[in-house]
């Protein structure tokens, strides 16, 4: 195990499972290794410590949980910077930006692509999605039919 | 800064496989056409800053907001039809 003095503390981690960005995250090119580091509470955000510089984490989150049919799929050239092929999965994570006011947005246009396999990570922009960088999260509408949750819940 | 002038149609290359072409010149707005690898990161200089800029700014956070959110939001399950 080795330690990382983070803006939070001290952080003890393995050095075999860093997450890897090899292109490093954008305006943090020279940051290659982070640690995940999953919320103590039950909840949709974690964040990721970089292990070269202590001043450096940021929240990060499914954005699935939000947005149902996000979906970016990686392309011949990031699959090979991720170390993975056609066919192995590949997750999509978003930046969370916590504002001043407390208020929260993704970042739906710079999606990061994960490979669990490799461990690796990769910081992509999406030209002409139509995704905003703060993109609010969704209202949740207070109208849903509870017996929809019932019968949903049946069938699963 | 290298600056060259270019005229309507006539391109630029750049080492052996990037190539762009001036393709419409309308007032103050240059349409530029470029072939490169698809590998080759082509973005609008803005957009990269501003990614950039919000990356450094996402940088700002307290542990206690990892708690904003609460539970996580699980999505409606698709009804079946």
């Amino acid at each position: 195990m080795k330690t990382i003095d983070s803006r939070f503390g001290e952080i003890a981690y393995d050095p075999q499972q860093v997450l890897t960005f090899p292109q490093g995250l954008i305006g943090f090119e020279e940051l290659r290794e982070f640690v995940v580091m999953p919320n103590s509470k039950e909840g949709p955000l974690f964040w990721i410590q970089s292990v070269e510089d202590a001043q450096v984490a940021l929240v990060l989150t499914d954005p699935t949980n939000f947005f149902l049919d996000y979906k970016v799929v990686p392309e011949a050239h990031e699959r090979a910077i991720l170390g993975i092929e056609a066919d192995e999965p590949c997750f999509n994570l978003v930046v969370v930006t916590v504002h001043p006011d407390r208020r929260i947005t993704l970042n739906l246009a710079a999606p990061i692509l994960f490979a669990a396999r490799t461990n690796r990570a990769l910081q992509v922009i999406l030209e002409n999605s139509g995704y905003s960088i703060q993109t609010p999260l969704p209202v949740v509408q207070p109208a849903t039919p509870p017996q929809q949750a019932a019968s949903a819940s049946a069938s699963a | 800064m290298l600056v060259l002038t270019r005229k309507l149609g006539e391109g630029i290359l750049i080492g052996e496989d990037i190539r762009l072409q001036i393709v419409e010149i309308k007032g103050n707005t240059v349409r530029l056409g470029i072939d490169a690898p698809r590998h080759k990161k082509i973005y609008r200089q803005e957009l990269y800053d501003h990614i950039q800029q919000e990356n450094r700014a996402a940088t700002s956070w307290a542990l206690a907001d990892l708690d904003l959110l609460g539970t996580p939001v699980s999505p409606p399950e698709p009804e079946e039809k």
